[in-house]
């Protein structure tokens, strides 16, 4: 049953480890898989600052899923010839339901978090925190770093690929601090993540498209 | 461990057949200058040097040429991604003016051909890739973007 929720929210697609913002006009969808957590988001950016997201994430071992409307606001972006950085800053606000039998009733839900990254066409450095408040479901707060190096430089149009080694965080886990390594593809609106999570053995899949 | 082990096995393989994929599968052949800026560390746009201020030639941007199109290039801060060369595409895309564009990432520059008798002027383009999410350091219309 479980899995079969999983692979629904995949289709539905999930949340994001590239840029929460986008191009004024356009479309993003994300799929997010990770040691705990699926998620799924479709956002709009209507203007170059910010975006606005519907989020649907479920918790898989604490049996519950947050629906929510999902702000992302760029505080910050630098530009150079050969990099670019940026800090953004996420909420959220919806409402979290029980899964798989949980018989806690639904409640409001909120989050916020940090997003920051530096990149340039062969490293990449990452940092993400959220603080999440589920009512009587809990709350829980993550952090994770990202380094990433690319063996080649892509130019428009190539397969883009990626070696990434994520640290995440999370003090309320049985193991707080985990590692997965994984690689990033990446090739004109898309991209995908796989990684495995090798002291909480999970796999990461990730996925973003662009319209 | 087993299974953990053979996971990195198959990433293994993914990476090292994507690398050989790569190189320079294009959809679309262009020329590159491959030309370095002579200023990597700037982080603003008034004091970045162009990147090369020539003209990265695909099928449609030849075609918009041979068209009666004139060409202009700007040299962007900040893509260093397919993700950056899609929105550019999209904004400019979906302009009346626009008859080609192409995002080089190795040149860094926006390459764009306007339709005859049509044109847009230095802050319309700043202002587009702001749109885009993205800087213009510097546009450049004169011949040494057709390279002549």
């Amino acid at each position: 049953m479980r899995i079969i929720a999983g692979l629904l929210l995949l289709l539905i697609s999930a949340a994001g480890s590239a840029r929460p913002v986008s191009y004024v006009g356009g479309w993003t969808l994300i799929e997010e898989s990770n040691r705990q957590s699926t998620a799924a988001l479709i956002h709009y950016t209507p203007s170059p600052s910010w975006s606005l997201g519907l989020r649907s994430e479920w918790v898989r071992d604490e049996d519950y899923a947050i629906t929510s409307l999902q702000p992302t606001y760029l505080l910050k972006r630098w530009f150079g010839q050969d990099y670019q950085a940026n800090i953004y800053l996420q909420g959220g606000i919806g409402l979290a339901s029980g899964t798989s039998g949980n018989p806690l009733s639904s409640t409001t839900a909120a989050y916020a978090g940090v997003i920051a990254d530096w990149e340039t066409r062969r490293f990449f450095l990452g940092y993400n925190a959220r603080y999440v408040d589920a009512g009587h479901f809990g709350d829980n707060a993550m952090q994770l770093v990202r380094v990433g190096w690319a063996p080649y430089e892509g130019d428009t149009q190539d397969l883009h690929t990626w070696l990434m080694l994520e640290v995440d965080h999370r003090p309320e886990s049985k193991d707080p601090v985990s590692v997965t390594p994984l690689l990033r593809f990446f090739r004109g609106p898309a991209l995908l993540e796989v990684g495995f999570n090798i002291v909480d053995p999970t796999p990461l899949l990730n996925f973003t498209y662009r319209f | 461990m087993n299974m953990m082990s053979r996971f990195l096995m198959a990433l293994l393989f993914l990476l090292l057949s994507t690398a050989v994929w790569s190189q320079h599968e294009h959809g679309q052949a262009h020329e590159h200058e491959h030309e370095q800026s002579v200023s990597e560390n700037t982080a603003d746009a008034a004091s970045v040097t162009p990147a090369t201020g020539r003209l990265t030639t695909t099928p449609e941007i030849e075609a918009a040429l041979a068209n009666g199109g004139t060409a202009v290039v700007a040299d962007v801060l900040g893509v260093v991604c397919d993700f950056c060369a899609v929105a550019m595409n999209k904004i400019f895309g979906k302009q009346e003016e626009v008859a080609a564009v192409y995002v080089d990432l190795d040149t860094k520059a926006l390459n764009l051909v306007f339709k005859p008798g049509a044109s847009l002027d230095d802050e319309a383009i700043a202002a587009l890739a702001v749109q885009a999410g993205y800087r213009i350091s510097a546009v450049h219309r004169n011949a040494a973007v057709l390279g002549s």
